[in-house]
């Protein structure tokens, strides 16, 4: 880690505060996120769609698509209807966040970028109903958001965090080890530093900062859980459009250990069957993210 | 040329019948053999076939015949057997040929070269008419220029029945088998035979050698011992559960420790054999016989 690089990303993530409309809605839309289904507050849903004109928009024009709604939703109650909860919230998040990135700094493809995310949130909070994880919306939510740190990086060192990509992709290894060796810090680092900014929750801050690291705290079994959902959309055209070169035996995983400790069905898993539910949910995904981010 | 199969003309209402999913997971449990949503359309032409023969008029009434008649186990074969019909190309899953050429090779010859070994046996079981043995060969060769460079390679390629044997044999193939097969590799291993098909050279055909065994002979099992890599896909499909578990513990004792082997798509090892570990990687898995004083798997 380079201290000096760092110190230049925490000030520049401190000025992020005065980028318009963003906390505003991802604080309460968080919140919302990790309520059970039955306890959402349609209002207050409808109330951050409309939020933003765009926003809403993109999800009337989602609910009148035959891929999602495949009904006359005019009004925006009648698309969130139509949607459905999760996709809404989903959109919503993504949308939003991905406002802070302007389109001309991108350094990588924003719809790459959100099929992981939501696939890794999709999975995460599959893994977590299947173990019996007692909060399967935090995985979720912790999932949507474990790169966050990603959108700090092309935003605040654009030029350098696409050459990383680039070895990345060139020499088929992990975002992480190319931005420890090019940039001198990682998405996890930078991430944490805005989410705690933001104020996102203790368990959500430890994934974003530890998802990729032996370091996470003992037992944290979201950081666990997120990181082998992480790793198998990666194994599975979830990532960042390029294949990694590994082989990885999850049971020999360190997070997996950490996971069996605190939930032992974790081993009676079909992970092939996993693996080829994800394939399965990837049209949705790929659906669900290109409608929001390619018009 | 063939197509495949044709997308049947029915109603994407029909589709949504949750009969179809109830039907999919009995094939499933009973095979491994999973149908993901998308191609639940495959699921259903195959069992309109099955449902004209015995007269059933709904998906529902067709998984009576699948669950709850008498002969239902009669009926979930016939029923697999129209499922697993189907032709097969060469190159055929490029993520298990990249996951072969970045990691799985480079450990392997890593292994052997440090114990003096410069010989690759690899085992093609259920070879059908030959596609996955010339695409091994194909694989093989190219890499003989790179990082295969010094060392020797052959290929085993075995099934059942005489038909399929004889065809690879001869390794001519037309359109459908040819049509992932690059125009570089058709020039570089192929000969005209006729205006419509290709022949494979001498040079490919030299790397395998073609035999008939029965992967529930035991005798024969026995002796091909000493293998790098196994391919056995969607063949175990056809087998009982307790065949299964015997052609699999020839398969663990046929492999070198820290060798693969590798199933069809959609089959899994799942509740059938525990001793081999699951190993994923890019678009591909495969099965590990842990190599003595294994830990588990390397992490990015």
């Amino acid at each position: 880690m380079n201290p000096q690089r760092l110190q230049q990303i925490r000030s520049k993530i401190e000025a992020l505060e005065a980028m318009p409309a963003v906390p505003a809605i991802v604080l309460p839309l968080t919140a919302m996120l990790q309520l059970p289904a039955d306890q959402v507050n349609m209002e207050k849903i409808v109330e951050l769609v409309s939020y933003d004109g765009t926003i809403a928009a993109q999800c009337l024009r989602m609910a009148n698509s035959p891929l999602f709604g495949r009904r006359n939703a005019d009004t925006v109650r009648g698309a969130i209807l139509a949607l459905g909860l999760k996709r809404i919230e989903a959109i919503l998040l993504g949308c939003c966040l991905n406002r802070i990135v302007p389109p001309d700094k991108w350094a990588f493809d924003p719809a790459t970028f959100w099929r992981h995310s939501l696939g890794c949130a999709l999975v995460s909070r599959k893994m977590a109903n299947l173990i019996g994880y007692p909060d399967p919306e935090k995985a979720y939510l912790a999932g949507l958001l474990h790169d966050l740190g990603m959108l700090v990086n092309t935003l605040v060192s654009t030029d350098d965090f696409r050459n990383c990509i680039q070895a990345a992709r060139d020499g088929h290894m992990a975002l992480y080890r190319s931005e420890e060796e090019h940039l001198g810090f990682t998405h996890c680092e930078s991430g944490k530093m805005l989410a705690e900014h933001w104020h996102f929750s203790g368990d959500v801050i430890d994934v974003i900062e530890f998802h990729h690291s032996a370091a996470a705290p003992a037992g944290a079994t979201l950081v666990a859980l997120v990181h082998l959902s992480d790793l198998l959309c990666r194994l599975r055209d979830l990532g960042y459009g390029y294949y990694e070169a590994m082989g990885v035996d999850f049971a020999g995983d360190s997070a997996w250990a950490t996971l069996v400790e605190s939930y032992p069905a974790l081993t009676n898993i079909d992970l092939a069957r996993l693996t080829m539910d994800i394939d399965e949910s990837m049209g949705e995904i790929v659906a669900v993210v290109d409608a929001v981010f390619k018009p | 040329m063939a197509t495949g199969i044709a997308r049947p003309t029915m109603e994407s209402e029909d589709l949504r019948d949750p009969a179809y999913l109830k039907i999919r997971d009995a094939i499933y449990q009973i095979s491994g053999i999973y149908q993901p949503e998308e191609k639940l359309y495959l699921l259903a032409s195959r069992c309109a076939r099955r449902m004209s023969a015995l007269n059933a008029k709904t998906p529902t009434e067709y998984l009576e015949y699948l669950t709850i008649r008498g002969n239902r186990e009669a009926e979930l074969r016939l029923l697999l057997n129209e499922i697993t019909i189907g032709e097969t190309y060469m190159f055929r899953s490029p993520p298990q040929l990249e996951a072969l050429r970045n990691v799985i090779l480079p450990q392997i010859l890593q292994a052997k070269k440090a114990m003096g070994f410069k010989r690759l046996h690899i085992w093609s079981a259920g070879c059908s008419t030959g596609e996955e043995p010339h695409t091994l060969a194909m694989f093989l060769l190219e890499e003989s220029e790179k990082m295969l460079a010094g060392w020797t390679f052959d290929i085993l390629a075995t099934d059942l029945n005489d038909r399929s044997l004889a065809a690879a044999k001869a390794g001519i193939y037309g359109e459908y088998a040819l049509r992932s097969t690059t125009d570089r590799l058709r020039k570089k291993y192929f000969r005209p035979y006729d205006d419509k098909q290709l022949q494979a050279t001498e040079q490919l055909k030299s790397l395998i050698r073609f035999d008939r065994v029965n992967l529930n002979d035991d005798m024969k099992m026995t002796f091909l011992k000493g293998m790098d890599l196994i391919f056995c896909c969607n063949v175990l499909i056809y087998f009982d559960l307790g065949s299964k578990r015997k052609v699999l513990q020839h398969f663990f004792a046929n492999l070198l420790p820290g060798g693969y082997l590798f199933l069809g798509h959609s089959e899994t090892l799942y509740q059938v054999d525990d001793r081999f570990h699951l190993v994923h990687f890019p678009g591909s898995t495969g099965y590990l016989k842990p190599p003595i004083g294994y830990t588990g798997g390397g992490k990015p």
